[in-house]
């Protein structure tokens, strides 16, 4: 739960207003901030009545935005144990709701040489799961049972070869158990009952009960917006355009789509590469090719195989980002000085000063200003001797940086839905009106009414990209 | 020059001589302090702090004596504007009170550095690829500057513009359009594309200096942003 802010609550929370109700939201915003719980503590801390929170989190399980799983837990006597059902809200599935435009766009781009009018939707529905657009529906109610004794790691342990594990929490053990292996994640097992696509589809919805929504035997599938392709693909290929070179866009795209599915580290021969390449970018030699590949930071090489390593590329796009909005915000002697600090070294400031041209008597305050704003860290060093005197160290620190930017990409794209629909509330009058007709006045409105929503749909998206390059960022 | 401040031996004023060189004790022990400070000069608030003297306005008068028999001069310090230097009239300021080259009277010269870093950039606009050393010579030959830069200050321009994402540093590897350039020799090439406007940055709240403040229901929200308004006008 990485990404799970202050504004990407409130950012959950209006999505689920928007589309459930406030009662829906307000079930979900108690799992969100408090995070897993049982139905009668929801109904407590809610003050709702627990029929009426079990209607909430029908709704918001139907919709994959809340997984419960069966916790064993130790029972009153000695050696019994109970079974209590748990809620936990998927944070990143409500926020994959604001998504699904760009989703449809991208299945739509990729399918539609692909599903023509003749295909039967058994045919149409086939191919979108083995390009991975549809998976199988996590189980409903995975058990989790009470760890084993020797399942715990030990607390003391010496030796250089020491591995640290990482704890892993409740919630990752759940999701983990709820969602299918790979294999039968993507696979297609029909249900002899089940003939048409529109009963299946009709399967889905009908006949669910808390924790039993979903049969996992019964075709029922999620859009699966999770390993949304190239979510972060595009976003990628354009960071390293803007880096490098078209002909460097060119040769990422081509490994990716040359490795089918997106993985952290993408290896293709020389040869492969090439065999892409030439499909888009014709006249290319191979010398060319290999000069391009040389090139690349976030390409390896080993006897002719070249190996992409798209978390290198993910930070790139991420450090990208901010620096845009430091040189925006503060303007470009910040930008400089920010620029200067982001390879992890501190520097004090007369160094900084020299380094980025920054007069000396501006250097301190352009560092205040991004040290105000959580942008650097400060630190203070006496030295020793007879004279003290006392230096300003200065350094970025990504980790709590890249936090504070995702939260304000939440707060962003929270600020565009709420003018969304305070503008689109403006203008109801007019949007009841009759369209024969209207007069140049409520034409006007209309039309820039018009631009506005496209203004701020196409925005979203936009912003989302970046969503996307930071949702990950302790990759 | 190290005669300068033996003046213990002159008794009293020679006949029609300007009498720069008779000084006081205290002004003696000023000049000689500020002299062994050479090129970084002191202050005057440490002057009083050295030599323990109480009387702030003692040393106002030394100074102001030593600066009208010009035995010492004031320097501008960049490091703090409002703390001028003593120096002796013989030293020149160093690096450190200067601020170097790309400093003029303790100011940033900015007209340089923003002429040379055009000059730079047209120069790899056509050449696509160059070294510091190599520009240095291109420059050197445009005549465009009366002075000589170093390789050293050519690369801290160059470095500069690497910093704002104009150019990039890439290390030769002898092939493509590094073939002349020898294996492993640091060259800057011109960036093919302009730097990519941020996604964030290009809404309101991306630039927005208050976005702290904003909350949906704050007295700055989105609905009464002055800034989304102005953004919306269509």
């Amino acid at each position: 739960m990485a990404a799970l802010t202050p504004f990407g609550i409130k950012l959950a929370v209006h999505i689920i207003t928007t589309d459930f109700g406030n009662l829906v939201s307000k079930i979900c915003e108690c799992l969100l901030r408090r995070g897993t719980l049982s139905k009668a503590l929801i109904s407590r801390f809610t003050e709702l009545p627990q029929d009426k929170v079990k209607k909430c989190l029908w709704v918001l399980i139907q919709h994959n935005c809340v997984q419960a799983f069966a916790l064993e837990q130790e029972g009153g006597g000695k050696d019994t144990t109970v079974v209590v059902t748990q809620y936990m809200a998927l944070f990143n599935n409500i926020i994959h709701r604001l998504r699904f435009p760009k989703f449809m766009s991208i299945v739509s781009k990729e399918q539609d040489t692909k599903v023509r009018s003749s295909d039967t939707h058994q045919e149409s529905f086939t191919k979108l799961v083995r390009c991975r657009f549809v998976e199988r529906c996590p189980a409903p109610e995975p058990l989790i049972s009470l760890p084993n004794e020797g399942d715990t790691p030990a607390k003391k342990g010496g030796g250089r070869n020491k591995v640290f594990m990482k704890e892993v929490t409740l919630e990752e053990r759940a999701l983990a158990a709820a969602i299918p292996m790979d294999a039968e994640r993507f696979s297609i097992s029909y249900d002899q009952g089940v003939d048409s696509d529109e009963e299946k589809i009709e399967s889905k919805i009908s006949g669910l009960k808390v924790g039993e929504k979903r049969k996992q035997d019964s075709l029922d599938w999620d859009s699966e917006l999770d390993t949304m392709g190239g979510k972060k693909e595009p976003a990628c290929v354009e960071h390293v355009r803007a880096e490098y070179d078209n002909v460097a866009a060119v040769i990422l795209k081509s490994m990716l789509e040359g490795a089918k599915h997106t993985v952290s580290s993408v290896s293709l021969s020389l040869d492969s590469i090439f065999e892409e390449v030439i499909k888009s970018k014709e006249g290319l030699t191979m010398e060319h090719l290999r000069y391009s590949l040389e090139q690349l930071d976030f390409c390896s090489e080993t006897n002719d195989v070249y190996t992409i390593n798209m978390k290198d590329i993910i930070k790139k796009a991420q450090l990208e980002e901010v620096e845009c909005i430091v040189k925006k915000r503060y303007g470009i002697e910040a930008f400089r000085i920010f620029r200067s600090l982001t390879n992890g070294r501190p520097l004090d400031t007369d160094k900084i000063s020299e380094r980025t041209f920054v007069d000396k008597k501006n250097t301190p305050q352009t560092l205040y200003k991004l040290w105000k704003d959580n942008y650097i860290l400060m630190e203070k060093v006496t030295t020793g001797g007879p004279r003290q005197a006392d230096f300003f160290l200065w350094s970025v620190k990504k980790g709590n940086l890249w936090h504070q930017i995702l939260d304000e990409l939440y707060h962003a794209a929270l600020n565009l839905c709420l003018r969304y629909a305070y503008e689109v509330d403006q203008e109801r009058e007019i949007q009841n009106l009759s369209i024969e007709n209207p007069s140049p006045e409520v034409k006007e409105r209309r039309m820039r009414l018009r631009n506005v929503r496209i203004l701020l749909d196409s925005s979203l998206m936009k912003l989302d990209d970046a969503v996307m390059i930071f949702h990950d960022f302790l990759l | 020059m190290s005669g300068r401040g033996g003046i213990s031996g002159v008794k009293r004023p020679r006949p029609g001589s300007n009498g720069s060189k008779e000084l006081t004790a205290d002004e003696h022990n000023v000049y000689n302090l500020i002299k062994s400070k050479g090129d970084m000069g002191i202050w005057k608030g440490d002057i009083r702090k050295e030599l323990n003297i109480t009387n702030a306005k003692t040393i106002d008068n030394c100074v102001k004596s030593l600066l009208l028999k010009q035995m010492i001069k004031e320097v501008p310090n960049v490091q703090a504007k409002g703390k001028k230097r003593l120096m002796a009239m013989e030293f020149e300021p160093s690096k450190e009170l200067t601020g170097g080259v790309w400093y003029h009277e303790g100011m940033l010269d900015e007209d340089l550095i923003d002429n040379l870093k055009r000059v730079c950039l047209q120069r790899l606009s056509k050449q696509k690829v160059a070294t510091a050393d190599g520009m240095r010579h291109e420059i050197k030959m445009t005549g465009v500057f009366q002075v000589d830069f170093t390789v050293e200050q050519m690369k801290d321009i160059l470095d500069n513009l690497v910093l704002e994402k104009q150019i990039s540093r890439v290390k030769s590897n002898g092939m493509g359009e590094l073939a002349s350039f020898p294996i492993n020799a640091e060259c800057y090439k011109l960036k093919s594309q302009r730097a990519k406007v941020g996604d964030f940055s290009m809404i309101p709240c991306g630039v927005c200096p208050r976005i702290n403040h904003c909350a949906p229901d704050g007295v700055i929200s989105p609905v009464t942003c002055v800034y989304y308004t102005k953004w919306l006008e269509f």
